[in-house]
């Protein structure tokens, strides 16, 4: 059995069909990654997965069990969790209690005992991404790249099954983007799963075992970077027809 | 035996000293509000036994119903960002339940007041469904039709609820006869302050605790929030019921100390009153709309219909007191939007940002006398 197997998956936005019939699996403890051209659909398959859009047809199923068009905080509390390509802070809020905002969900109160306090996890979360120090600041008050980072730990801080990244490495500086690909081999070290949507392919490339390439809503290609890397179909998306 | 209590006693001060005392701007609310509540003791005898003691203790009383209405509006429009415009609807539900099971069963204060809540805390559930449906500004059209509706179900329903008459000659607070009227306004201002103490204090500890961490989160970024596992609907009817729980306490006790009921407590302005002194006092701070309740209050029944009119009246600006009326609104709403101009964030934050100013100075003064 899969960790996360979407079947046949379809959105359309009037007559735009932004999903087009994907079907794809993830198994435990693997990164994948999810590439395409600007309106490929990949955010639209995130917002999917994770419960922001309800598909038109199409099932996705998580350990086994059906949760297509549940609602995203059941998605969330059944272990997926996911960051967003712009993000969504909390601005009235620390960058702590950005992250005990996680913590107060009933996935995590029941896994917190009080032996670790939501404010403990928060803290041990932001020590993760490096962010200790901005613990007390307003979110309004931190920089882009901290932000980025502060949307990763409050994902983590789900204790998650399955991680949606979407984008992670947009708008960061490449000392950022070195930091971060560090803090993702690590958490697949930890035994994370992860999907990650990416336009900077040579950051991605270097994470990920396996790529599935989207385009105009349709599957293209999936494989090894390598083998889509020579891929036709791919070539043409993002190069152009070879006349 | 003795020693236990003595340090219990000493370790409830120590806890109450390092929460109040150590913060300026906390310690400033308290010794306002100790001022507020010695004051009539001060000159008891204007107080007790003088006309304009009793108008000014009536006004602080109402002061004081207002500010535990627009703190409750705060918490939902200020915290969570579900801007309610018709929040006269549990003022009234909670004065209206309590009016018409006395004038029906003539139950006391104590078993109708509790009911009064209930009922409004029941009604904003009801009410929430529908309105979470929908965001922002059409969430606020949706909240300002239901006091109109309400309006209406009790015009239909004139035996029970008076209609445009209302009801009145309810109980007083204090029911127990050998008072005079003074003292009795008295125990009404104590106890309208201890309500209000009360109120302010668990508003308060909600909004800075792990819920109001949640509620925050929620004006924020609600797909955020949903993304965070937070079941954002639940939350929203929290906030829905904590806030018309207070409204309604607000109400209720309004209702038994005017002792009458009237359909003006349903009315628009019924409902825009919290929102002005919530904006003008400091939006989602929980104690800015109490200061803003107090000095529209005061500004409203004292400065403008008693201080400024008498005043224009012995320089003969005006022939009587009672031609100012006509200016009343229009210097009224000058002084709010004066107000707003000058401190858009609030009045109470502007204040807390100064104290905390200077308490940054202060220390930073003694860090530096450390090192010489």
């Amino acid at each position: 059995m899969h960790l996360l197997e979407v079947e046949n998956l379809t959105k359309r936005f009037g007559g735009l069909t932004a999903v087009n019939n994907v079907s794809f699996n993830v198994d435990e403890g693997e990164i994948t990654g999810l590439i395409g051209p600007n309106g490929a659909g990949k955010t639209t398959l995130f917002n999917l997965i994770s419960g922001i859009l309800k598909p038109d047809s199409g099932t996705v199923k998580f350990k086994g069990e059906n949760v297509t068009g549940l609602e995203s905080h059941k998605i969330v509390n059944k272990g997926i969790s996911r960051t967003f390509q712009v993000i969504r802070p909390f601005r009235h809020l620390p960058a702590i209690a950005n992250v005990m905002v996680s913590c107060l969900c009933p996935r995590m109160k029941k896994k917190l005992t009080w032996l670790k306090s939501p404010e403990r996890k928060a803290l041990d979360m932001l020590e993760d991404v490096g962010l200790t120090e901005m613990a007390l600041e307003p979110a309004s008050n931190l920089s882009h790249g901290d932000l980025k980072r502060l949307e990763i730990a409050r994902a983590l801080a789900l204790e998650p099954d399955l991680l949606l990244l979407d984008e992670p490495f947009s708008g960061m500086n490449p000392i950022e983007t070195d930091y971060l690909t560090k803090s993702i081999r690590r958490m697949h070290l930890d035994g994370h799963t992860m999907v990650i949507v990416e336009h900077k392919l040579h950051a991605l490339m270097k994470l990920v075992k396996r790529v599935i390439v989207l385009h105009y809503g349709e599957k293209i290609a999936e494989g090894s970077p390598k083998e889509v890397a020579k891929n036709k179909k791919v070539l043409e998306v993002y190069m152009g027809r070879v006349i | 035996m003795t020693e236990m209590v003595t340090s219990l006693l000493r370790r409830a001060y120590s806890s109450f000293a390092s929460h109040i005392f150590d913060v300026p701007a906390r310690l400033l609310a308290f010794l306002l509000f100790l001022l507020f509540l010695v004051m009539p003791l001060t000159n008891p005898g204007y107080f007790i036994y003088t006309g304009e003691g009793y108008y000014i203790l009536g006004i602080l009383v109402v002061a004081n119903i207002y500010a535990i209405y627009a703190a409750s509006w705060d918490i939902l429009a200020g915290r969570t960002g579900q801007l309610s415009l018709g929040h006269a609807l549990f003022y009234g539900i909670g004065a209206y339940t309590v009016a018409i099971l006395y004038k029906f069963y003539a139950l006391p204060l104590w078993v109708t007041i509790p009911i009064g809540i209930l009922v409004s805390v029941s009604v904003a559930l009801l009410v929430g469904f529908p309105c979470l449906r929908v965001k922002g500004p059409y969430l606020s059209l949706v909240t300002l039709a239901f006091p109109l509706i309400l309006t209406g179900i009790f015009f239909m329903f004139k035996d029970v609820t008076g209609g445009e008459l209302g009801i009145s000659s309810l109980p007083a607070i204090i029911p127990v006869p050998p008072y005079t009227i003074n003292q009795q306004r008295l125990a009404a201002f104590y106890f309208s302050s201890l309500l209000l103490a009360v109120s302010s204090v668990i508003l308060y500890k909600i909004a800075n605790s792990k819920i109001g961490i949640i509620f925050v989160s929620m004006l924020d970024d609600e797909v955020a929030s949903k993304a965070s596992g937070i079941n954002t609907t639940k939350y929203k009817l929290l906030a829905f019921a904590i806030s018309a729980l207070f409204a309604s306490l607000a109400g209720a006790f309004a209702a038994s100390y005017e002792s009458s009921v009237g359909i003006s407590m349903l009315a628009l302005t019924m409902s825009f009153y919290p929102v002005i002194m919530t904006i003008l006092g400091g939006i989602g701070t929980i104690y800015g709309p109490i200061i803003g309740a107090f000095i529209l209050t005061i500004l409203d029944r004292y400065v403008l219909k008693v201080v400024v009119s008498d005043a224009l009246a012995h320089t003969h600006i005006i022939e009587r007191a009672e031609d100012l009326a006509p200016w009343h609104m229009i210097i009224y709403t000058s002084v709010v939007i004066i107000f707003v101009l000058a401190w858009p964030r609030g009045v109470t934050r502007f204040v807390v940002d100064k104290l905390e100013d200077l308490e940054e100075a202060r220390e930073l003064e003694e860090i530096k006398k450390k090192k010489k």
